[in-house]
């Protein structure tokens, strides 16, 4: 019942005296409902994250201050180290393939040259409607070994079948394809937007003075999507640092084989709510979202600049 | 094509046709590789375990069967999680669109003290990720009861930053003769809103509430955190359950939930694949 009370916007009725008094009042009516819900579960648990960090709290013990001890202890661990080298690793890779793959899908259904664009458009958006916890276990059950369809297809070309969801060195491999597979509708989505403020004279007077498509692509289609790209980069970035149902599913909370699946969320996940170790996982979440930051940050600037001159 | 074509030279014809088949190409391997995981779902959904877990690995079920669905149904309870899950996206649709449109609103076609703070405030925790948002949230849920219920899965992100930034932009294209109009005739302010407003962006509102309901549906993390006992089970928890019952070895019931969970979207998907797309570039393009 705390449901109706906290989202009903209470809406007096207009007096008929205190019409522009109420006029005054109108929007802070109108935002209150949000903005309850917004203080009490978006903005007081950010500043309450901080507190908890400070903190040795286990949930079963009450909160002891330790200063900024989870913070030190967090530089020094290997599993905190080794996540966030995946991590990097991880948005490196699937990065550049999502949004490379993306701009030119998204360059090859904006031409004229080729016919059922709106059909392979909406072949391309499919992905994202499986949910990840889907994809996952389908992908486990394609890349399974012997069983799966992929070691079946390696089998019939001669080559040995692969142990690919056991094996270390292919850990970060299988969680990039599944990123590129699930995602990159999504690029597709960001760079079609782009691509249509793009004027299609500039690209008809290019090839009118002999220029080749793939010129075309690298001298005009690429700086001037230049701003969209950049976004799409820092998009990645956050939500690479975000994932955890893909490897959760894929490989377990350990992050599979050597912990090499083993990425920030992951590790988030496992430190808060499988040790409950509250202090700790807070002090996690704030760096990876102070990281996250500075990487969107620097990103941004990079781009601006070199897109200044 | 056919107009730049014919002006051009023969030879720049030739490097033309190349590229076109060349795209081709690109485009038929790539939608193959797009649909090659629904198609391996839909066929492993009508085969027997047996089959599953055999080599040779076979493209069509040799033994088509309809059992894995039937005991889905019958031996988990994914039924219940379906309703669970329906009842979670439909109160998150209703609330979100509301509050969002609600205050979109206010930000655009209202000026009033604090509108860019309150806003600024809004829009700077987008870039914050849920996970530091989670633990404290874990510990009120668990003061106030609220584990293991469906609540925290639909009050905590009925706030949705992108959902009132993406109001607030469409708000705009209200005339603002319109909300005089309706204030000469004497409609009250929330009856602007609700008479003039609202028909007004209604495709706004249906795209928000697509995305709304599509990341509700799919949603993992917040179930995970927040659910313990199967009655409660999301679909997208259940169907993780199942996988953790029986290790790795019972894709007949994975591959027949994944279906049943994957269809809605894609009904949807097809239906309104249009506010689908711009539901898609919500969370995307900001400018």
């Amino acid at each position: 019942m705390s449901v109706t009370n906290v989202t009903t916007p209470s809406v007096p009725a207009p007096a008929r005296t205190s019409r522009i008094q109420w006029h005054k009042l109108a929007p802070y009516a109108f935002i209150s409902p949000f903005f309850i819900i917004f203080a009490i579960f978006g903005l007081f648990p950010i500043l309450f994250s901080g507190y908890i960090s400070l903190r040795n709290w286990t949930g079963l013990n009450p909160p002891i201050y330790i200063g900024l001890n989870n913070y030190i202890t967090l530089l020094k661990d290997p599993d905190f180290l080794n996540a966030l080298r995946n991590t990097a690793v991880l948005t490196l890779i699937s990065g550049p393939l999502t949004i490379g793959g993306g701009l030119i899908l998204a360059v090859i259904l904006n031409s004229k040259l080729v016919r059922f664009r709106n059909a392979f458009r909406t072949i391309f958006y499919l992905p994202l409607v499986m949910s990840l916890v889907v994809a996952a276990q389908v992908f486990g059950l394609m890349l399974a070994n012997p069983f799966g369809l992929v070691n079946e297809a390696l089998s019939r070309l001669g080559l040995a079948r692969v142990n690919f969801l056991n094996e270390p060195n292919l850990t970060i491999l299988v969680l990039v394809v599944l990123i590129v597979w699930k995602y990159i509708g999504n690029d597709l989505v960001i760079m079609l937007a782009g691509l249509q403020s793009i004027p299609p004279e500039l690209n008809e007077a290019a090839l009118v003075d002999g220029a080749n498509p793939l010129q075309i692509f690298w001298s005009i289609t690429v700086p001037l999507m230049r701003p969209v790209i950049l976004f799409d980069v820092v998009l990645s970035t956050i939500n690479t640092f975000n994932l955890f149902a893909e490897p959760y599913s894929l490989f377990g909370v350990t992050g599979g084989a050597n912990q090499s699946g083993l990425v920030t969320g992951l590790l988030m996940y496992r430190t808060s709510f499988q040790f409950f170790k509250f202090g700790y996982g807070s002090a996690m979440a704030y760096v990876v979202g102070l990281i996250i930051f500075v990487l969107s940050l620097i990103q941004l600037r990079i781009g601006t600049r070199d897109y200044e001159r | 094509m056919a107009t730049y074509s014919t002006s051009a030279p023969v030879e720049n014809r030739v490097t033309m046709r190349l590229v076109q088949v060349a795209l081709y190409v690109i485009l038929i391997v790539a939608a193959f590789l797009s649909l090659v995981p629904f198609y391996w779902m839909i066929m492993s959904s009508f085969k027997p375990l047996n089959d599953i877990l055999t080599i040779p690995v076979t493209v069509i079920p040799p033994h088509f069967t309809l059992d894995n669905y039937t005991n889905l149904l019958t031996q988990t309870l994914f039924l219940r999680s379906i309703l669970n899950t329906l009842v979670v996206a439909g109160s998150s649709v209703i609330l979100q669109v509301f509050l969002c449109s609600l205050a979109g609103f206010a930000f655009a076609k209202y000026r009033f003290r604090g509108r860019n703070l309150l806003f600024t405030l809004v829009l700077g925790t987008v870039m914050i990720p849920v996970s530091v948002q989670l633990v404290p949230n874990y510990i009120l849920m668990a003061k106030i009861g609220w584990l293991n219920t469906l609540l925290p899965l639909i009050i905590p992100t009925a706030a949705n930053a992108f959902g009132i930034f993406w109001m607030r932009q469409y708000m705009y294209s209200v005339p603002d003769e319109l909300l005089d109009a309706g204030r000469l005739d004497g409609a009250s302010e929330f009856g602007l809103y609700w008479r003039i407003v609202v028909p007004v962006v209604r495709p706004a509102l249906s795209a928000l509430a697509l995305f709304v309901f599509t990341t509700s549906w799919n949603d993992f993390l917040l179930p995970l955190v927040y659910l313990r006992s199967q009655e409660t089970f999301t679909v997208q928890l259940m169907i993780d359950s199942i996988f953790r019952v029986r290790f790795q070895q019972n894709f007949d019931l994975l591959m027949s939930a994944s279906v049943l969970a994957v269809i809605p979207m894609t009904l949807l998907f097809f239906t309104l694949q249009q506010q689908f797309v711009a539901g898609l570039t919500l969370g995307s393009v900001k400018e």
